[in-house]
């Protein structure tokens, strides 16, 4: 008898790890491509225009790619079993809601909305609140980024944004007992520090700027060293 | 430009949901209260010799019958939001819960909820007697998983480890041979199991320095001939 019942359960445990480890590696997937995404636009030199074609084209190459591996993980997580996996398809859709509003942000220099990101993936792929939240805390460290390489490019712009985005950040009310935002606090820490690169940067082009020879662009041949800053 | 309103709207959401976590946790609370109880009823178990175990189960089933209560409860609220959402709000709780019901089973209470000789509770009469559905696939609504039942049972053997040697303190040489076997069984079922790196593994890893335990005072018993000819 328990040799019957336990061999009940053990199929069922391995559906459920099979169906684990696809996700868990989808969601890998998903990461990496999203963070090429950010690479590539982060080499855009240019604030609320469209993209330059090159960049336009690997940026929507790679997104197509991503909602087909969404689409590939919907067996998966439909039905009961869109929370059950949610936290293992979270990691990838974070960093993918980081990629699309990053290139959101570049063209428009507006904040993509939840819905927007929604409508981009197929109806069965949960992105709650929290993934928008934490996209959005990594979007604050992308456009620091963005904004301390391209230094006078809209920068005074950003400037006002990242300050905009700080003060909603930090007068958002989240009770202890939340599961997801558990480290809501050390993000709040990290895009603080952001928020403060950019200001000091923003200081130092009125400060030092009249010395810059015009027309000077930081040399982008090496990762961008913003801690340099 | 931040449109602002995108934050207010979060804000809408996050007082949304933390309302039904409070609602959900006030009800965890009183079930971990009942539950406290409960496992101070049955561990008498320990100190109180078989024959005289019938007023501790009487009690210990009265105290399940009013954690079932807040397990319905429970399942009235639950059932309005996906289950996996907040499962782990009270999954601990309802372990704590099966693992009551299995004990207080195995120590011949509940009787009319097990089928005929079997020491223990399938985890659908564990489900039929909670009146709560189990290991749902499809439909997503409040139920016991395969996963808390098995955690639950691996509590079991281990209250029972303990009981085999406080069996022999009582007197009674005969129940740890008969707990000896019934792990072994169980033992053997979670062997059948491909466990992975999680909660069930680590949990599962202890079934067999329980057998070791228990194993170890049959061999005590059988040394110096104390096992019952008839056992």
């Amino acid at each position: 008898m328990v040799t019957s019942i336990f061999g009940t359960f053990r199929d069922e445990l391995d559906r459920h790890h099979d169906r684990r480890e696809r996700i868990i590696k989808t969601s890998r997937d998903i990461t990496a491509l999203s963070k090429k995404i950010i690479f590539s636009l982060q080499r855009v030199r240019s604030l609320n225009c469209p993209l330059p074609p090159a960049i336009a084209k690997d940026t929507s190459a790679r997104l197509a790619q991503i909602v087909e591996l969404f689409r590939s993980v919907v067996p998966d997580v439909t039905g009961i079993n869109s929370w059950r996996y949610q936290r293992q398809l979270s990691g990838g859709i974070q960093e993918f809601i980081e990629a699309l509003s990053f290139n959101h942000y570049v063209q428009f220099q507006t904040l993509i909305t939840l819905e927007e990101i929604r409508r981009q993936l197929p109806a069965e792929i949960l992105v709650t609140e929290e993934d928008y939240i934490m996209g959005l805390f990594d979007l604050t460290g992308e456009m620091m980024r963005f904004a301390v390489t391209s230094l006078s490019a809209g920068m005074a712009g950003i400037v006002v944004d990242l300050r905009g985005m700080r003060s909603s950040f930090e007068s958002l009310s989240v009770p202890h007992r939340y599961g997801m935002l558990r480290d809501l606090s050390k993000k709040l820490d990290i895009m603080q520090g952001s928020v403060e690169k950019v200001e000091r940067a923003a200081y130092g082009i009125l400060v030092r700027g009249s010395e810059r020879p015009s027309g000077w662009v930081p040399d982008l041949s090496g990762p961008a060293e913003v801690e340099s800053f | 430009m931040i449109d602002k309103s995108i934050f207010e709207h979060l804000q809408t959401k996050i007082d949304e949901e933390g309302a039904v976590r409070d609602e959900l946790h006030e009800i965890v609370q009183t079930l971990a209260r009942k539950g406290r109880a409960t496992q101070a009823t049955l561990s008498r178990a320990h100190s109180t010799p078989s024959d005289q175990l019938k007023p501790v189960l009487d009690e210990a089933t009265k105290e399940i019958l009013g954690q079932k209560e807040e397990v319905l409860r429970l399942k009235a609220v639950a059932d309005k939001h996906p289950f996996y959402k907040y499962n782990g709000l009270w999954t601990r709780e309802l372990q704590n819960l099966v693992f009551s019901i299995e004990l207080c089973a195995w120590l011949g209470g509940l009787e009319d909820h097990k089928s005929g000789t079997a020491q223990f509770m399938t985890i659908e009469e564990v489900g039929k007697f909670l009146e709560i559905p189990v290991n749902l696939k499809e439909q997503d609504a409040f139920h016991l998983t395969i996963e808390e039942y098995l955690l639950a049972l691996i509590s079991m053997v281990e209250e029972l480890a303990r009981l085999a040697v406080n069996s022999v303190t009582l007197g009674d040489y005969a129940r740890p041979l008969q707990i000896g076997n019934f792990i072994k069984d169980l033992f053997a079922g979670f062997q059948l199991l491909n466990l992975k790196n999680d909660i069930l593994r680590k949990r599962s890893d202890s079934i067999k320095y329980s057998v070791k335990k228990v194993e170890d005072v049959v061999y005590d018993l059988s040394l110096r001939n104390l096992v019952p000819k008839n056992a």
